[in-house]
């Protein structure tokens, strides 16, 4: 079984946050969504590097979903972000 | 004219089929009650089964269609692949048996009554198949409707009244709260509830059968 509890304290420590609306765990500053799919399908190390990886241009979101999400995904959730 | 959203198409899908679901579940729980009446019949005053049924209402279905897109997003270019008829649960019975091995019992006479549904068993931890599961699932056809599926759960009283308590007080009033249950720190929780509903129900069993003023 996955150390779920490990996966949520590196996200949380990264200053991400649980959207129980779209599944999501969200970070604002950094402009990075992943979704609790793709939390719960990579292991932690995963997570870390794509977590520090360098933030997208400004204005801009990036997306860490198991599947490319569409652009109208993308607006989507912009939309619900902004 | 503003566009029609996944949404819109997906409540009027949902009014198409409701008269359909009525019928599904009206079916499906007398088949239920009828398979287990010789069970239910020779029940011990302490030991229950019960036979609950339901047709998820509209925005409850429409959440729970979301929630399995990922990220829990519709996606507007491919409105017209969603459809309400993905649900296995859009009607659903759900039996509570106490205690646990009226529950075994119970799973068995329904296992041989629908033998051709689907099994989909619930599990505290999806990727542990070796588990004995919290809950059996089942979904299939009644003869009322092969437009979509029908769901048939039989789970152990204390988990399933759980269930209902936490649907009632949270979920209920405030549907767009569902998506709390699915985070990674409130499954961790969830576990610890069902561990302790399994235990207590464990040892009142234990207690019951080794009573030894129990006539043989």
């Amino acid at each position: 079984m996955r150390p779920v509890t490990t996966k949520q304290q590196i996200l949380e420590q990264a200053g991400y946050a649980y959207s129980f609306n779209r599944l999501s765990y969200i970070n604002r500053d950094a402009r990075k969504v992943f979704s609790l799919e793709f939390v719960q399908d990579h292991n932690e190390d995963v997570l870390k590097a794509k977590i520090n990886e360098p933030p997208p241009p400004p204005g801009e979101w990036q997306f860490f979903f198991n599947s490319e999400p569409s652009e109208a995904v993308k607006r989507e959730f912009s939309a619900a972000l902004s | 004219m503003a566009q029609r959203t996944v949404e819109d198409r997906l409540r009027e899908e949902y009014f198409i089929l409701l008269p359909e679901a009525r019928r599904v579940l009206e079916e499906l729980e007398t088949e239920v009650r009828h398979c287990l009446l010789p069970l239910s019949s020779k029940l011990n005053r302490y030991e229950r089964i019960e036979v609950t049924s339901r047709i998820k209402d509209c925005e409850s279905a429409l959440g729970g269609l979301r929630r399995r897109q990922e990220a829990a997003t519709f996606d507007p270019n491919r409105a017209d692949s969603y459809t309400l008829t993905d649900l296995n649960d859009l009607a659903g019975v759900r039996v509570l048996a106490f205690p646990r091995s009226r529950w075994i019992e119970a799973h068995g006479c329904l296992r041989q009554c629908f033998s051709s549904w689907t099994s989909d068993p619930i599990r505290e931890d999806e990727d542990d198949m070796t588990r004995e599961p919290l809950a059996f699932k089942y979904y299939g056809y009644c003869s009322a409707s092969t437009t979509f599926h029908a769901e048939l759960q039989v789970v152990p009283m204390l988990i399933g009244l759980f269930w209902e308590i936490e649907h009632s007080a949270i979920y209920k009033p405030s549907p767009e709260l569902k998506g709390v249950a699915a985070s990674l720190e409130m499954k961790e929780r969830r576990r610890e509830v069902y561990q302790a509903l399994k235990g207590f129900e464990t040892e009142f069993e234990r207690l019951v059968q080794r009573d030894p003023l129990k006539k043989p």
